[in-house]
């Protein structure tokens, strides 16, 4: 048996192994955690899952990309897909760079307002290895100063006026920039009264009040600049993308199973043998017991669907449903044991 | 305790199931001549080959929604049969996939059929191909395929979902011999309206037991046959016990501890 293959086997039993065993045993089994790590080990296999992604990606390219080159029939449709392939990529990466670009600047005000509660938690616990409270403070200002001229310099260049005055989004932009404005003297003048002097019992009403809001200051902000970017090139070129043309072709493509139906039950119901006159019958039935029609015919007809589908229709369900199980179990058995068919094993090299 | 952990009871029946696996691959690896009922369903499969290579156009195979896992590593059985007689036919196959992960496997099990008919070299590297792994975008993919290839068979082996009857329907548009295999019922029923043969439930299973004759597989199918009339016996004696239980008026007997039989109760018996 070559090296290859048996340290397949080998992952494959330690694996199926651990996932047995955390299946069978409880979670704590006389102190002892036998799943401990459960969430950490399934995360790996996820990670591994993904990165199967690029294998779909390059197959893509291959495929696709061979026809394309050498014209091959059909070659249109591959060049389709490439470019379908190309614009939603590039797309959903311009659109992921500036919700993480948007993320980040009000990420800003929300991280100098965990500073401002942080001095105070620091000098309650005594911490060492950081500077004075003073210190803090005056960095906290400092950083809060320039981070709020950037904000008033900002609120008066933004420009919404391509979203539209007569849309709600716009109303609610101008709420939330109104709001922002008039926020802004409130905070400087609180960053102002930031303590700077040194004194045994501090006082950090100040800085919770800073603290607070900067928060709403970040809030607001992040909600302003989401609201904008959805109005933006990018996003409007994502959604025309995304739910304008995927959504909407694969809803076309399930809307399909209506006609689809109606041409397989015609043929389905044809009555052919003794078995296909029986579903024929099973059929009626259950049809006529569901439209309105049917009670007029004779008002057991729902009682008779509904046996139907709740006596031999279940009994059937089950029947397949517990085969089927049964079989797939004996057969990750034999997948977690190796214990591989000739078809699968590969012909080992001489 | 909770049932989010099996017990000791649970473990016992799983035992029940592996040890009569392990029994009858020995049993037919020394009779090498174990009996298995004909399936239409899969006789048809050598037949839809055939008419593929008659009229000398694609067969195409597909595992549907199926992610790594038994019913996997069943349809597979079925596919290194079918890729086997393709490469000696020298017919052409497309496999469609929706996960790339299994596409990986899929391709690895072409390429050994191909291998063990001496014919790697013919094996088209764009035989196997990742479609979408969006379920009604893989549809749309698998019924344009076969509408530009106008395929002569088509086998759909593996887990399906809405999109089975939207995948059968191309087939049958373009009038392709069909042979479908689902272990849920729910699309079994699309199948048997559309294909021409359609296992259920286990035949999946057993399909390839019966392809191939090997006396791994047929001995895991004898076991699970045998495993299932143990447990068919059981369900008598229950409903027989329910139904005299019921008669008399008082509960004959109980087995609920067989399943609530816990760790605490065992490591009791054991010391």
């Amino acid at each position: 048996m070559s090296l290859r293959r048996r340290l397949i086997q080998i992952v494959t039993f330690l694996g199926g192994i651990y996932f047995f065993l955390e299946w069978l045993l409880p979670e704590d089994l006389n102190g002892f955690k036998f799943g401990a790590y459960h969430e950490q080990i399934t995360n790996g296999f996820v990670a591994v899952g993904a990165m199967a992604i690029g294998l779909g990606l390059f197959n893509l390219l291959s495929v696709h990309g061979s026809v394309l080159i050498f014209k091959r029939r059909g070659w249109i449709n591959s060049a389709a897909l490439l470019v379908s392939l190309l614009l939603m990529t590039l797309v959903t990466a311009l659109d992921w760079r500036a919700t993480a670009g948007n993320s980040e600047r009000s990420g800003k005000l929300f991280e100098l307002r965990d500073f401002a509660t942080k001095i105070e938690a620091d000098f309650k616990a005594q911490r060492s290895g950081v500077p004075q409270w003073t210190q803090r403070n005056l960095a906290l200002k400092n950083a809060l100063q320039a981070e709020l001229e950037r904000l008033d310099e900002e609120l008066r260049t933004l420009d919404f006026s391509a979203i539209g005055t007569a849309s709600a989004a716009y109303g609610l932009i101008l709420s939330d920039q109104t709001e922002l404005q008039k926020k802004l003297p409130e905070a400087r003048a609180l960053m102002r009264e930031l303590p700077l002097e040194e004194t045994a019992t501090p006082d950090f009403g100040v800085n919770a009040r800073v603290a607070g809001i900067t928060g709403e200051l970040a809030v607001l902000y992040g909600d302003l600049l989401n609201r904008a970017y959805e109005f933006s090139a990018i996003k409007l070129v994502y959604r025309l993308l995304y739910d304008g043309l995927f959504v909407a072709l694969g809803s076309a493509m399930f809307s399909l199973l209506g006609f689809y139906i109606a041409s397989a039950a015609y043929r389905a119901f044809r009555l052919k043998s003794f078995e296909s006159g029986l579903m024929l019958g099973a059929a009626l039935l259950v049809m006529l017991g569901q439209i309105p029609f049917g009670l007029w015919i004779w008002s057991g007809l729902p009682d008779v669907r509904l046996w139907i589908l709740e006596v031999p229709n279940s009994g059937a369900f089950r029947a397949i449903k517990f085969g089927a199980a049964l079989a797939g179990l004996v057969l990750a058995f034999r997948m977690w044991l190796s214990i591989e068919s000739e078809s699968f094993s590969s012909q080992e090299q001489p | 305790m909770g049932f989010e952990h099996a017990t000791p009871g649970v473990l016992l029946l799983a035992l029940i199931l592996v040890l009569p696996v392990l029994y009858y691959i020995g049993v037919a690896r020394r009779t090498k001549n174990l009996y298995v009922r004909r399936i239409p369903g899969v006789d048809a499969v050598d037949e839809a080959v055939g008419r593929s290579a008659e009229l000398g156009k694609p067969i195409c195979f597909s595992t549907g929604l199926s992610q790594i896992g038994p019913v996997l590593y069943a349809s597979l059985g079925v596919l290194f049969h079918i890729a086997r007689k393709a490469a000696r036919y020298k017919n052409r196959l497309l496999v469609p996939q929706v996960a790339p992960d299994v596409m990986a496997i899929v391709e690895d099990t072409i390429s050994e059929a191909y291998r063990r008919e001496g014919r790697i070299s013919q094996l088209d590297p764009n035989a196997v191909m990742y479609l979408s792994d969006e379920q009604f975008a893989f549809a749309a993919g698998y019924a344009g395929l076969v509408q530009r290839e106008k395929i002569a068979s088509a086998f759909l082996f593996g887990s399906f979902a809405a999109e089975s009857l939207i995948l059968a329907e191309a087939g049958q548009q373009v009038g392709a011999m069909q042979v479908a295999a689902s272990v849920s019922p729910e699309q079994v029923a699309f199948f048997i309206c559309t294909c021409d043969y359609t296992l259920i439930g286990e035949e999946l299973f057993a399909a390839s037991s019966y392809l191939t004759k090997e006396p791994v597989q047929l001995g895991t199918l004898y076991a699970q046959d045998r495993a299932k009339l143990l447990f068919f016996t059981m369900i008598l004696i229950g409903v027989g016990i329910a139904t005299l239980s019921s008669v008399c008026g008082r509960e004959l007997a109980n087995f609920d501890w067989v399943f609530s039989l816990g760790w605490d109760v065992l490591g009791g018996w054991i010391k």
